[in-house]
């Protein structure tokens, strides 16, 4: 070998070796100096993990200050089913044995298909100390089993006004697509009935972060930044939770005693099965009490099980329902003063003629002679249209409602046909959303010939005709046919009336305020809407109404009752369903010592309008006032 | 030949006066930039778990002195002794190899190479690292034509190929790998043709393939490779490793976070970090300015090893420096790489910087023989 070659081959390999580190200085180049911030960037990823902390949920209280809803911390059992790997089964055993329910229930919960395998997955809220203590004592018996500390709603007055107030639940996946819910994460308890989901936005307050330094395995190396929640803003409700009690208490003691009339049309004591009742100030919209019976435990939506939920939901006369709001009704005899309004302004009627009241009415001309009974079979004489408002006669109504029919049959082929009578029923606020500031109102239905042909056309079955016949409309002047309206739909239509024909838009909120106290906005009532009725009309029909509680249908369940203290006009409802007992309602309007009220009482299948909801709000009106509230006992039955 | 250190020669032949400082200088530096990365990589989770900080620095420096002690040792008698004991060194790496094997070997992370000797591991291949180096310098230097014929190339690709196998079943992709480069620049310094290496090449394809296809290669091997090769696909974890070594690396930037000071680092993200993943605290914390700094101390040494092959007064001489170089450049390549993300994760430490006694001891010994070769080219 010679000195030359074999210097050369040295330098043939020291060549291979530059290239190894010429390899090596260019990705370091690359990583260091080029790319170095993206990786800055993932250190931070890496080494940074961030918590939130949640905020506490804004109180819900009443115009008086009481605190409605407020939070209180629920300590919760999860179950992190990564973690308890293959000894699951063991960890189910154990916690089932230790909070006392079946394996088979635990296993139920420790399943859920809600959760991610590596969430931890609740299944046990509200438990106390000692079994979170035992659970940190034993951790072999419990591997992946955690505890947390979740801020959970509380309602010091109960069960009071459930369905105005709402439940919270895990906020859904449509929720989250909507931008009204920007920033929320799947896994958040949001407001998802009642107030709690009208007023979410404020109640919700802003989550907290909590940044802190993680090693490789998770493990906690020390705070680096902290950015508190902010709690939600409180809601001062309009409501009043001594009226609402009222409310509540009266329609209850209402409901039960109708449980022992015996219902003159069926020969059976009155089913009675539900109700609601609304308390407004006429002059502003708000809402001070709106019950609706039967109620649930809101707590069911804080600690109960699936099982409890699940029964509620499928309970038999829905508890969940909202009654005043989303309860369906047709509005009976209630309904007069509105037609009497249109009547009136389409000249249909006047306040001079007397109009006979017998008991029954045949359509002219018609050649079956269909016969439309008065509530009563006695000739009940003559009277103004005013006086049948207070006497709440049928028969005086038929024939405006034939008058309407003959109106539309007459302009059926023009391009738009005269359909007065709904044009004004949707004036008063029929047939359209209310906009309460409770979610899930149902708007009702002010039917028409376009609306019953279409009716038809889509579900054949539920209504075989589509044609327009008189009865339509001569059944819609009392209220019935498939008239439909909410109790908060009366309850508005009868403060325009109150008010002089300014309609109010009903609400449940006065204001929100901060945690602090400090105003953040108030809630202005709206009443600059007037109805297209005439001042003097108004006035006639309302003036009308003063007498049905001293002389005319309601006069039994105000025996007694100091007029002179408290004026009160009202108007009585018996509704008709087909195959139940008669649906009883009540409207009245109050005014005395400066406080002015509508109170609307409706009861499922509780007899005539002067049986059941009568006496209810007689004794809600007598405890508004500070009157001695009377016994409600069943009065006799005159519409 | 005498084994007599003092014999006496001229002044200026004397070995002593020929001590290559600069080697001297690079390894030590090497190896004290080392036991700090290791205190760093180390420190924080040694608190962590209320045990003395310097635990490991204080062991990596005890090394460093034996290092130091074997590096001398091996410069003391004319490395042309150890061509006479060439066979015999082999043998009994060997032997060695095979023993480790045996339940006498214990086993961690399911790879067998280690014995435990009074409470020290000590891995039997990185000795066989060395003494295929000097068998081969042995076998090419007593070569008689200075031809390369195939045969010759055949011959000591055998000679590499019995440890290679034995460390390769351990298993221990990384020495193989080391031991294949030893062998390929060996071969290249002793004038290998060119055809004759593409030989070798398709020859080992071919061996690799069927490896693969005989299942000798464990799976772990191939998911690290296929890791490797396609990221997003990562069955094994293998590229956990990798990712936090990128990061650890990348996120230095140009002059490093400072030391004790890189959070990859304190936080414990980067595994192995103070044995094979060591470079990424010199990355993370001194930036590219140290990295380059540790390239290039590592370029001077292995500049050094190739000019005392060069300067040798023997081919003997000639090969054991190149092979020695040519080990520290792959070992070099390999591990940098590895935490650089350009080359698979391979278990190989990262000469005089990496934790770990037994390649301390190794390379010791290996700069001795350097230094030995260097001090009697004279003589």
């Amino acid at each position: 070998m010679t000195e030359g070659s074999s210097s050369l081959r040295i330098r043939v390999l020291a060549t291979l070796v530059a290239f190894m580190f010429a390899s090596l200085v260019t990705r370091l180049w690359f990583l260091q100096v080029l790319a170095a911030e993206k990786y800055r960037a993932e250190v931070g990823n890496n080494v940074v993990r961030t918590l939130e902390t949640p905020a506490k949920r804004g109180q819900i209280l009443d115009d008086q200050g009481n605190v409605l809803v407020d939070n209180r911390i629920s300590l919760v059992i999860t179950v992190n089913r990564d973690e308890a790997g293959d000894r699951e089964e063991q960890v189910i055993y154990n916690l089932a044995r230790l909070l006392k329910v079946t394996p088979k229930e635990m296993a139920k919960r420790v399943e859920d298909v809600r959760y991610y395998r590596y969430q931890p997955v609740p299944v046990a809220v509200d438990v106390n100390w000692k079994t979170v203590a035992w659970i940190k004592e034993h951790p072999g018996d419990f591997p992946g089993v955690d505890y947390l500390e979740q801020p959970v709603r509380t309602y010091p007055y109960g069960t009071l006004a459930a369905h105005v107030l709402g439940y919270l639940g895990q906020v859904t996946k449509q929720q989250l697509k909507d931008p009204a819910f920007a920033g929320y994460e799947p896994g958040d308890i949001v407001g998802q009935t009642g107030v709690e989901r009208q007023y979410e936005q404020w109640l919700h307050g802003t989550k907290g972060i909590v940044k802190y330094r993680v090693n490789r395995f998770g493990d906690n190396k020390g705070e680096i930044g902290e950015l508190p929640p902010r709690p939600g803003d409180n809601l001062v409700l309009t409501l009043d939770a001594g009226i609402q009690q009222v409310a509540e208490e009266d329609l209850k003691q209402g409901i039960d005693a109708a449980h022992s009339v015996i219902d003159s049309a069926t020969a059976k004591y009155l089913a009675a099965t539900g109700g609601a009742v609304v308390v407004m100030d006429p002059t502003t919209g708000a809402i001070k009490a709106l019950a609706s019976y039967p109620s649930y435990d809101p707590n069911v939506f804080v600690n109960g099980s699936s099982d409890a939920r699940t029964h509620l939901v499928q309970a038999a006369r829905n508890p969940l329902l909202d009654r005043a709001i989303q309860g369906l009704y047709p509005p009976g005899s209630t309904y007069k003063p509105f037609i009497a309004l249109s009547a009136l302004k389409r000249g249909f009627a006047n306040t001079s003629t007397y109009y006979p009241c017998p008991g029954s009415w045949a359509v002219p001309e018609d050649p079956l002679h269909e016969h439309f009974d008065n509530w009563t079979p006695a000739s009940l004489g003559s009277f103004t249209l005013g006086g049948a408002l207070v006497q709440s006669c049928d028969t005086i109504f038929y024939p405006l409602g034939f008058e309407y029919w003959k109106d539309w049959y007459n302009t059926q082929h023009d391009p738009s046909p005269a359909l007065p009578l709904q044009h004004d029923l949707k004036a008063m606020g029929f047939g359209r959303p209310t906009n309460v500031d409770v979610p899930f109102e149902k708007q009702g239905l002010v039917p028409d010939p376009i609306w019953k042909a279409k009716a038809h056309h889509d579900m054949p079955h539920v209504y075989p005709q589509g044609d327009t016949y008189p009865a339509d409309f001569i059944n819609m002047s009392i209220g019935q046919g498939e008239t439909l309206v909410t109790p908060l739909q009366i309850t508005e239509a009868y403060s325009t009336i109150a008010n002089g024909g300014a309609e109010c838009w009903p609400h449940v909120a006065d204001r929100i305020e901060s945690p602090t106290g400090a105003l953040v906005q108030r809630i202005r009532p709206r009443c600059n809407h007037h109805v297209p009725f005439s001042p003097s009309t108004i006035a006639y029909v309302r003036n009308a109404l003063a007498g049905v509680p001293t002389q005319g249908t309601a006069s039994s369940a105000f025996v007694g009752f100091p007029f002179s203290e408290v004026s009160v006009a009202g108007k009585t409802g018996t509704a008709q369903v087909f195959g139940q007992q008669d649906y009883s309602w009540f409207a009245a309007m109050t005014q005395g010592s400066g406080k002015r009220y509508v109170i609307v009482c409706l009861v499922e299948q509780g007899g005539h309008g002067s049986t059941t909801a009568a006496p209810i709000v007689r004794r809600i009106i007598e405890q508004l006032y500070g009157l001695t509230p009377s016994i409600i006992q069943t009065e006799p039955a005159t519409d | 030949m005498d084994l007599v250190a003092g014999k006496l020669y001229p002044l200026e032949r004397r070995p002593l006066r020929h001590i290559d400082l600069v080697l001297v200088g690079t390894t030590v530096a090497l190896a004290v930039v080392g036991i700090m990365m290791v205190y760093s990589a180390t420190h924080q989770s040694l608190v962590a778990q209320h045990l003395d900080p310097t635990v490991y620095l204080k062991r990596q420096a005890v090394f460093l002195g034996l290092g130091i002690g074997l590096a001398v040792l091996a410069s003391s008698f004319d490395y042309r002794f150890l061509k006479v004991y060439a066979g015999i060194l082999y043998i009994a790496s060997l032997a060695l190899l095979i023993l480790v094997r045996t339940p006498l070997g214990t086993t961690v992370k399911g790879s067998q190479r280690w014995f435990q000797l009074l409470g020290f591991q000590f891995a039997p291949s990185e000795v066989t690292k060395l003494a295929l180096i000097v068998m081969l310098a042995a076998f090419i230097s007593e070569l008689r034509s200075s031809e390369r014929t195939l045969e010759d190339v055949y011959r000591a690709t055998a000679i590499a190929a019995v440890p290679g196998a034995l460390v390769f079943l351990q298993p221990d992709l990384g020495t193989s790998i080391v031991l294949a480069a030893i062998l390929l620049g060996i071969l290249v310094v002793a004038g290998t043709r060119v055809r004759h290496l593409g030989v070798l090449a398709v020859t080992a394809t071919v061996l690799v393939f069927g490896a693969f296809q005989m299942g000798v290669i464990k799976e772990y091997q191939i998911a690290r490779v296929t890791a490797f090769l396609d990221p997003q696909n990562d069955p094994s974890g293998a590229n956990y490793n990798r990712l936090q070594s990128e990061i650890a690396i990348g996120s230095g930037g140009l002059t490093g976070r400072g030391y004790l000071k890189g959070p990859q680092t304190n936080l414990d993200f980067v595994p192995e970090q103070h044995t094979d993943f060591i470079f990424t605290v010199v990355g993370e914390e001194f930036g590219f300015v140290g990295s380059m700094v540790v390239l290039l101390l590592f370029g001077v040494l292995i500049w050094r090893a190739f000019r005392i092959a060069l300067l040798s007064k023997d081919p003997f001489g000639t090969y054991l420096a190149a092979g020695i170089g040519a080990m520290f450049a792959i070992q070099m390549f390999v591990n940098v790489g590895m935490t650089l993300g350009i080359m698979p994760i391979t278990g190989i430490p990262l000469p005089f910087v990496s934790y770990g006694g037994s390649s301390l001891l190794t390379n010791g010994l290996a700069v001795g023989i350097l230094m030995n070769v260097h001090m009697r080219r004279f003589t």
